[in-house]
């Protein structure tokens, strides 16, 4: 996946600075049905900062998901 | 408590044309001299180019923000400095805190002191805090110190692009705008300060998710900022 700019989307790339989780998490619990992690429900929910990038990923992986 | 490190990301904006130093670490205890694990700062276009990427010591008690964003602010009006800070828990049960001076070169106006606005992380998974936070305010003090006022607003977000509305409130008037950044981006509002005879009260900013919001106000003939100061969380 790519982002709009053109580059690779990074799975060490931090994208809630609140619990922690990773692209790489969120691509790997997408890919695996495993979302939302057990340890990892409330990102987007406290700072709120990554909400939108959380939503695009999540739209992004899920299209990305075995059927 | 737990070794791994927790993440803060907090951001200014800077001008050319001004002293501007920030504080890494603003220190509460003189005996217990406290770091940060890491420190990187990024600097951004109003478009959301990325400018230069620099790793800060977390050793220093101080960073000349100015010296450091002067290249890559050369020829604009303003960068957005995005300062990304790991940090131990155990060290800081909260979070850290950075802290900003700003005094415009040869200027009689009086320096400003000012609190790093964080936009990603400062409510750890760790601290029992429900705010909510993506709606944020600012009340205007009376007084002619500053002439104009403007808002601050920039998208942290790596992909997602922002759509937030700007209210601005006059007595029982309000104006509202709508407000659309990519990626990185960031732009200056200006703040009418009159409207239907009432002078500007209060500013509200709504978004899908917290922004890097500040207010400013500047003396009307020479432009120096007189107020530079983050927005705060509407609900608690």
């Amino acid at each position: 996946m790519a982002t709009e700019g053109g580059g690779e989307v990074s799975d060490g790339l931090l994208l809630c600075y609140c619990t922690m989780l990773t692209v790489g998490d969120l691509r790997s619990a997408c890919r695996d049905g495993r979302w939302p992690l057990p340890d990892k429900e409330p990102t987007g929910k406290l700072c709120t900062g990554c909400l939108g990038d959380l939503l695009y990923l999540l739209r992004a992986f899920e299209r990305e998901a075995p059927a | 408590m737990s070794s791994s490190p927790s993440a803060l990301l907090s951001v200014t904006y800077v001008e050319p044309g001004y002293r501007h130093v920030v504080e890494l670490v603003h220190q509460r205890d003189p005996d217990a001299r406290r770091r940060l694990r890491s420190l990187d700062l990024a600097v951004y276009e109003p478009e959301g180019k990325l400018l230069a990427e620099v790793s800060i010591d977390p050793a220093e008690e101080t960073l000349d923000l100015a010296a450091v964003t002067a290249g890559p602010a050369a020829g604009r009006p303003r960068v957005m400095a995005v300062f990304d800070a790991r940090y131990d828990e155990r060290i800081f049960p909260y979070r850290p805190h950075h802290y900003g001076f700003l005094h415009r070169e040869g200027s009689s106006s009086a320096p400003l002191y000012y609190a790093v606005g964080a936009v990603l992380g400062g409510v750890p998974q760790r601290v029992d805090n429900s705010r909510i936070n993506n709606f944020e305010t600012y009340v205007f003090a009376g007084g002619p110190f500053a002439e104009r006022h403007a808002l601050l607003l920039g998208n942290l977000a790596r992909f997602a692009p922002a759509l937030a509305q700007v209210f601005a409130y006059y007595g029982p008037e309000r104006v509202v705008r709508d407000v659309s950044l990519p990626p990185k981006a960031h732009t200056e509002v200006t703040l009418e300060p009159e409207h239907g005879g009432r002078r500007l009260e209060r500013v509200e900013i709504k978004s899908l998710f917290r922004m890097a919001t500040y207010v400013t106000g500047r003396r009307a003939t020479s432009g120096d900022l007189v107020l530079f100061d983050h927005l705060f969380t509407f609900f608690k």
